[in-house]
């Protein structure tokens, strides 16, 4: 008898087949903002959507797996080189919204466009023993020795961002250079970026070199004693790109949904998560694109070499 | 079918069983694997096109990187079965043939670890052992050149994997119980003598069982070495799959590549298993009534718990400690002080944020749900396997092992591939069935191995008996053989319920749009930066299933199946 019960908790657990009037969106981090952005969405339009959040490579795996019989309408990646990709492939549908206008022409295509930016920074730990550093290749001071932690670049879409973005300013010589004596120095590369923020937080590791700011100056606004810190020498971007897959069956729902993300009550709700709006006509909450110092990127360029320079990553760090 | 011959009278009733489990098995593990195959040989499968067929194989056995990996993996899966061997087999044994004081609490204790998810288990090691952890905070010690080190990963795998051994032999040797050991002192062997010569070696199957589980789970896991291997420097095949799978741009058919030479390792381990076992009969349970006879420890109790109540230290208190202190405390960079405590990422998750609730019954409802299924699968498979004559039931035994080898993440991708096809004329995918499936496929070997011991154990006079009294095979099944395999079943469906409740590299993959676990919630809260909510969503979730199992056992008013 109880096994009856047993049987019916759990198909009480499997949900209904999602709805067809549903819309269906992927989205890679933070969570809380494509669930207030869903929920907005479906209050101001009826429509509601389904939300799948992870992470990039996770998004990228399922839209890989499912080619036979796609399923997103939407999708929000946080690397740009992924939208450029899909559109290689000829997956994304064609749609230039118009609350787009006020979103920098480096940031929009006729397929693509940035739903909020995030920049690359340094944390540091306030408590701990080291002064607080103020550029990339400050860290290769003994002060930082064994104190120092960065994302893996090759599981990272931002560090690798970073890595490019050093090739461009410093050139190749001095990029390897700056890796190998931070190597030296004991920096450690545990892991994607939370991974890389995770020992800062506690203390174990005073320094992340190259972390996503957003997540950072999140954990700063919940009371963590970290400082974000932009390098002098400057930084670089890594743009979120939102499209529209080609295969939808509903590109009016997904075209206003895109242009909700744009609209100015969507753009503040990425504000709200410490991200740069994509919008420049719509404050963010946190130093915007033109207080920062920004490293111009070829990203063409570099991602048609992604391979060798990662490789060339794991040489340097792993000697 | 017309091939198939099985023993007794009631041919109908089995045969009937035996076409359903082929039919399940195939459907649950044959087909996924089947595409993960396919996705291995042709590259483009996803697309609908058969194009450039092993285009990816010799490319990839071709790279040194992969003998490295292959190697890496073959020397954790061996070091963790020895270490859990070393631990769990005292400790079986201890509970099993002595009193050991507070009998059946451990059995409920040692079951704990099972229910901590392996990363948050690894994690928990390094908010504990890190510079500046909670160790260190406390009484001054850390440890991170030990922690992340290959013996820092075997460490932290055995205490999360030495139940399933720890079980195995407290079981199989209640079962084999005293009366041969009694047989064999009566005959003038000392109690030693009679262990190491009787009841051991009649434990045999069902030891053996569990360290090819150890083995496969081992070179399986993802978690641990992805948490600790990276600064370890210590790479393995689950983590190259990984790799393939999460950085751009995705390789597929690469992970599908290392997939199937995981499956490799793991059939080399199957045979081995299989040649231990069926080299001689190992029947002991004849079904009459023996009569548990156990040593008493004397002065010798103390030691023994001493023994007990580390081990549960180790392996339960440290993780728990240490996720009970992440989520209660405001910020991880306050540390451990009486100002830090705090409330919040457990009021976070009472308000529901991010679905908490909803992920907490999901999971539980597609726990029980997969532990009924397997169980029952489990039971059949088991029987077909050590009873029925049939050929190529060795197929069948093998086809119940592989999920276990299978990656978590190569299972999802199979299924995904195989039940997102628009011809089918019910829609499978996208929806919470496929968390089912995947769980039933990952886990189904539990109550496989833990059956077919049984069975192997279980002396066929019971069912003929049975027949002799006219019964069918449905009825035998039933009436005689389910309950006498009930306890080890019933331990293998726990461990199913356990695993399943917190199962996160498929539940990725394959949760449906708009649908979270726990373990997907978790996760997705330690990738935003938000370690506390999610040791508060571990906890209550740790602390639920135990909750669960316990009240299980007091109200079906039987001690624990377990306990014996």
């Amino acid at each position: 008898m109880s096994r009856r019960l047993l049987a019916l908790a759990c198909l009480g657990a499997l949900p209904s087949l999602a709805s067809a009037e549903s819309l269906t969106v992927y989205s890679a981090g933070p969570g809380a903002l494509i669930e207030t952005l869903a929920a907005d969405f479906r209050a101001e339009t009826g429509i509601p959507v389904n939300v799948f959040q992870s992470t990039t490579g996770q998004v990228m795996a399922r839209l890989e797996a499912e080619q036979a019989n796609p399923l997103a309408d939407v999708v929000i990646s946080a690397s740009w080189e992924s939208a450029e990709a899909l559109h290689d492939q000829g997956l994304l549908h064609e749609y230039r919204s118009p609350l787009a206008e006020n979103v920098p022409d480096a940031l929009k295509s006729d397929h693509y466009v940035a739903q909020g930016i995030s920049a690359l920074a340094l944390v540091w730990n306030r408590q701990s023993e080291t002064p607080p550093p103020t550029d990339w290749s400050g860290l290769t001071d003994s002060v930082y020795r064994d104190q120092v932690t960065m994302p893996d670049p090759a599981q990272s879409g931002a560090a690798f961002e970073l890595v490019t973005g050093l090739l461009t300013a410093l050139g190749e010589e001095a990029t390897w250079s700056l890796i190998e004596a931070l190597d030296d120095n004991g920096m450690i590369v545990p892991g994607p970026n939370a991974r890389a923020l995770n020992p800062v937080l506690q203390g174990a590791r005073s320094v992340v070199f190259g972390a996503v700011d957003y997540i950072a100056l999140g954990q700063q606004a919940e009371g963590e004693s970290i400082e974000v810190i932009f390098p002098e020498s400057g930084t670089v971007i890594a743009p979120r790109p939102m499209m529209i897959l080609a295969s939808t069956q509903r590109p009016e729902a997904a075209e206003r949904f895109v242009d909700f993300v744009l609209s100015e009550q969507g753009q503040a709700r990425v504000a709200e998560r410490f991200l740069m709006p994509a919008r420049s006509d719509i404050p963010g909450q946190r130093p915007g694109l033109e207080e920062l110092t920004l490293i111009e990127v070829d990203s063409a360029a570099m991602n048609a070499q992604r391979d060798t320079i990662l490789t060339r990553f794991r040489d340097s760090v792993n000697r | 079918m017309a091939g198939l011959s099985l023993r007794g009278p009631r041919l109908d009733g089995a045969r009937w069983a035996m076409l359903a489990t082929i039919v399940a098995l195939l459907l649950l593990v044959g087909l996924p694997l089947n595409y993960v195959v396919l996705q291995a040989i042709f590259p483009e499968v996803t697309r609908g096109s058969l194009s450039a067929p092993f285009s990816r194989f010799l490319p990839m056995l071709a790279d040194p990187e992969l003998l490295g990996l292959l190697g890496n993996t073959l020397r954790l899966g061996v070091a963790v079965v020895l270490a859990s061997a070393f631990l769990a087999v005292p400790l079986g044994a201890l509970r099993a043939l002595t009193r050991v004081p507070g009998g059946a609490t451990w059995d409920l204790l040692f079951l704990i670890p099972f229910m901590i998810p392996p990363y948050i288990a690894a994690l928990s090691w390094v908010l504990t052992l890190q510079p500046r952890g909670y160790a260190q905070q406390l009484i001054g010690v850390e440890a991170s050149g030990l922690l992340f080190s290959f013996t820092g990963i075997v460490l932290v795998m055995v205490l999360n994997v030495f139940p399933v051994v720890y079980f195995a032999v407290s079981r199989t040797l209640m079962a084999v119980g005293g009366r041969y050991a009694a047989a064999g002192r009566v005959s003038g062997a000392g109690p030693w003598r009679a262990l190491w010569r009787i009841t051991l070696p009649l434990s045999t199957p069902g030891i053996a069982a569990s360290l090819l589980l150890v083995f496969a789970l081992t070179i399986e896991e993802f978690g641990t070495p992805a948490t600790l291997g990276a600064q370890a420097g210590y790479p393995v095949l689950v983590t190259g799959i990984h790799e393939r799978f999460a950085d751009w741009p995705i390789d597929i058919p690469g992970a599908a590549v290392l997939s199937l030479l995981l499956v490799m390792l793991a059939m080399a381990a199957f045979y081995l298993q299989h040649w231990l076992v069926t080299r001689r009969s190992f029947v002991s349970q004849s079904g009459k009534p023996a009569l548990a006879e156990r040593i008493e420890l004397g002065p010798w109790r103390w030691p023994v718990v001493g023994f007990f109540s580390l081990v549960a230290l180790i392996s339960v208190g440290v993780p728990l400690l240490a996720v009970l202190a992440t989520a209660s405390t405001g910020t991880l960079s306050g540390g451990l002080s009486w100002d830090n405590l705090s409330g919040r990422h457990f009021e976070a998750l009472l308000a529901n944020r991010g679905g908490a609730l909803q992920a907490l019954s999901t999971s539980l409802g597609l726990a029980t749900g997969a532990a009924l299924l397997t169980g029952v699968l489990g039971a059949l498979v088991g029987y077909l396997v050590v009873r029925a004559r049939v050929r190529g039931k060795g197929l069948l035994d093998l086809l119940s092992l592989l999920p276990n080898t299978l990656p978590g993440i190569v299972v999802a991708v199979g299924l995904i591939l195989a039940w997102n096809q628009s011809w089918w004329p019910i829609q499978v995918y996208n929806t919470g069935a496929m968390l089912l499936l995947a769980y039933a496929c990952l886990l189904l070997p539990y109550p496989v191995r833990y059956a077919s011991a049984a069975f192997r154990q279980m002396g066929e006079n019971l069912e003929a008996a049975g027949r002799v009294c006219g019964a069918g095979f449905f009825t035998t099944f039933r009436r005689i053989l389910l309950p006498a395999l009930a306890p080890s079943l019933l331990v293998a469906m726990l461990l199913v319920f356990a695993i399943a409740s917190r199962e996160l590299v498929a539940s990725l993959m394959v949760a449906p749009a708009g649908m979270s676990t726990v373990s997907t919630f978790v996760f997705g809260q330690f990738e935003q930066g938000s370690p506390g909510v999610g040791m508060a969503m571990s906890t209550v979730a740790i602390l639920t299933t135990t909750f669960l199992l316990v009240a299980l056992t007091v109200l079906s008013r039987k001690r624990l199946p377990i306990a014996g």
